[in-house]
């Protein structure tokens, strides 16, 4: 599907300045030179340690939801929101490091890749079991309730993790009580090599959103501006108090599961289908269209992101890795290390 | 979907009427009763073993639930799987366990299927296609879907049937068996028996929606509402989910509306329950309505009938409770048996 001319795009409620637009365009092609960078040279060099899995094609997810939050919210991002980072303030020197396993990574070098969070910048660090996330989305979306506090919890997960009990546990426990709450659904086609007709026997994840009396939206991940708009509602539904929501974004996985995975089960036609829909290119044709970027402009951006990325390296490789003696901390709560 | 049983202030007697399209002879529907008769009356005298002490742990009740589990149980056929939840001993005397073997088991004797060592229904025959319920709730969802997976793989013309209360469905095993079932177009039916308390949390804390069953429409599955305290019912929809299952088309939850007469168990009096939700309910019975229904339709041709049914059953649970109380508790010696497959 070829993107549609700009007359015919669907109106949305909620429209992003121009200020905005080009700073989601610029988060969205950061995250993909980070990861491209991680994934593509840093890792098959031997620079990182364990591995990596990454969100390529699906930056606008991240990006078009992340904006929303205000500074007080929490987010429980997957292991493809790399934008969740970024926007919520994390240096790419950082995520660099983390990946590098170095002292001054998010987990200090005690775990690798995107299982990494911050509290001082309200991200919760990623749980491997897929899922398990959103009851703890849900725990924060009480304590928000329960405090009278005007704060939202986002929760990220992919289409896999919505056939786990723990989402199902958390989204009906977030229903009920009415908590502060928005869980997205990256619904990128693949679980590892499981593909959604063996994953779900419904079209769309947002299916269920009815059984568990929230609203539902189906929305196309690729589309930056149609998320923006479905996220801004779906937050702000959440913070006036009318409870959870559930908002699917379709997108596809356009890399392996992981680096180490060729994902030579997926057709590779659908990979070109999808690679038409790229939501880098197909945001920056619109904004040329509508006179917000130049050529010239989006490629200076592109440098930018390169240079931001070129530092995060440099820096990342000086720093140490964690001493031994260190080793039994962060295993207990310390306190917060800014 | 609107929902058919909603407390109300008039004062209209609940009345029965059969399922369009179901046809009964004069001995299913007098079996109906017999069964439902019996779940009541042996639990009345397993309620009085309780108070004489003769019971051992703990004593679950399916007072005003007898319609739903005997309905559901009866609709099925040799070579299906049935699992009970503690309020399905309807289904379990429907599948042909015995009252002197149901009180040797509350009882912890050594005439009771597990021999004295496990308790109440938590007691299963495989080779009758009766699995042992498992205390945490909603964890015989994903075991039914294993069986049903099996039926499907070997072309079995059969079901596997089980339960859960609406609280269960708030729980991991209930969305990934449901799940898994769905995906795979496994002959599982589920009957949810949203009796309107999960031990003290009523179904307003339990799920946002009215009615359970929209949330087959989440799984990709057919669903269904029925009342289950029409024991007719229970048995038509049931039938007609066998058919789907049986033909292939996947899973089938169904929701009986029902109400727990009782607290979740004898030792819990249900202060929590509102008097009037109760009084409502009673007066919906479904043993009462049945044989309200068996006269006004002249099903039973003389009132003594019922009366013959009845005597009968307290005479066969007299013998029952004598010989269940004669049965010695497990010898020593048996201990490491039955622990694993023998």
């Amino acid at each position: 599907m070829a993107t549609e001319p700009a007359t015919k795009r669907p109106r949305f409620t909620h429209v992003p300045s121009d200020k905005t637009k080009l700073e989601m365009l610029h988060y969205m092609k950061l995250v993909r030179e980070i990861e491209d960078r991680i994934e593509r040279k840093l890792y098959r060099q031997g620079r990182i340690v364990g591995g990596v899995y990454v969100g390529l094609g699906q930056e606008a997810i991240s990006v078009g939801t992340a904006i929303h939050m205000e500074k007080d919210d929490v987010v429980a991002p997957s292991h493809r929101d790399m934008g969740v980072f970024l926007m919520r303030g994390i240096t790419s020197r950082r995520i660099i490091a983390q990946y590098m396993g170095r002292r001054t990574g998010l987990t200090r070098g005690r775990d690798g890749n995107m299982h990494m969070g911050d509290m001082n910048y309200n991200v919760i660090a990623f749980v491997s079991h897929l899922g398990d996330n959103v009851p703890v989305a849900a725990g924060c979306a009480l304590v928000f309730k329960q405090r009278n506090q005007k704060r939202v919890a986002l929760c990220y997960n992919g289409e896999g993790a919505t056939s786990r009990g723990d989402w199902h546990e958390g989204i009906n426990f977030a229903s009920v009580h009415k908590l502060p709450v928005v869980y997205f659904v990256n619904n990128n086609a693949y679980a590892y090599s499981t593909p959604i007709h063996l994953q779900m026997a419904i079209e769309d994840v947002a299916m269920r959103a009815p059984g568990y009396g929230i609203p539902g939206e189906v929305v196309d991940g690729n589309d930056i501006l149609a998320v923006y708009d479905a996220a801004k509602r779906a937050v702000d539904f959440a913070r006036s108090g009318g409870g959870p929501s559930l908002v699917e974004f379709k997108t596809f996985r356009m890399t392996g599961h992981s680096a180490h995975d060729d994902a030579g089960y997926v057709p590779p036609e659908l990979f070109e289908e999808w690679k038409r829909k790229d939501p880098i290119p197909r945001f920056e044709k619109q904004l040329i269209e509508e006179g917000v970027l130049t050529e010239k402009r989006r490629d200076e951006m592109q440098m930018e992101c390169v240079k931001i990325v070129d530092d995060a390296v440099d820096w990342a490789e000086t720093q140490p890795y964690p001493a031994a003696e260190e080793v039994t901390r962060d295993v207990y709560y310390e306190g917060q290390e800014s | 979907m609107e929902s058919m049983v909603k407390p109300s202030t008039s004062e209209t007697p609940y009345t029965l009427t059969i399922p369009a399209g179901l046809a009964l002879d004069r001995t299913s529907y007098l079996e109906l009763y017999y069964f439902m008769a019996l779940n009541r009356k042996l639990e009345e005298r397993l309620s009085n073993l309780y108070r004489q002490n003769q019971v051992v742990g703990g004593l679950y009740s399916s007072l005003g639930q007898e319609g739903c589990s005997v309905g559901s149980a009866y609709a099925l056929q040799r070579g299906d799987f049935f699992a009970p939840m503690i309020r399905n001993l309807g289904g379990l005397l429907v599948r042909g366990v015995e009252p002197q073997q149901v009180m040797g088991q509350y009882c912890a004797r050594a005439i009771g299927p597990t021999g004295g060592k496990d308790l109440n229904v938590h007691f299963g025959w495989v080779d009758r296609g009766i699995v042992s319920p498992i205390s945490m709730l909603a964890s015989l969802v994903p075991v039914f879907a294993g069986i049903a997976l099996e039926m499907k793989m070997k072309g079995k013309p059969n079901v596997a049937l089980t339960y859960v209360g609406d609280g269960a469905t708030s729980t991991t095993d209930f969305h990934e068996g449901m799940n898994f079932a769905a995906v795979h177009k496994l002959p599982l039916i589920i009957i949810v028996e949203n009796n309107g308390w999960a031990y003290s949390t009523p179904t307003s804390r339990q799920f946002n929606v009215p009615d359970f069953v929209v949330r087959a429409e989440g799984y990709g599955c057919y669903g269904e509402m029925f009342d289950g305290n029409n024991v007719m019912t229970a048995l038509d929809v049931t039938r007609r989910a066998r058919e789907r299952c049986v033909n292939g088309e996947g899973p089938v939850l169904l929701e009986a509306k029902t109400f727990r007469r009782k607290g979740h168990a004898e030792h819990d009096d249900a202060g929590y329950v509102p008097a009037e939700e109760r009084a409502y309910w009673e007066k919906r019975d479904p043993l009462d309505a049945y044989r309200r229904f068996l006269d006004m339709h002249r099903i039973v041709e003389t009132s003594s009938e019922i009366e013959e049914i009845d005597t009968r059953i307290n005479q066969m649970l007299d013998t029952a409770v004598d010989e269940a109380l004669a049965s010695p508790f497990p010898d020593p010696s048996t201990l490491m048996e039955n622990v694993y497959g023998d």
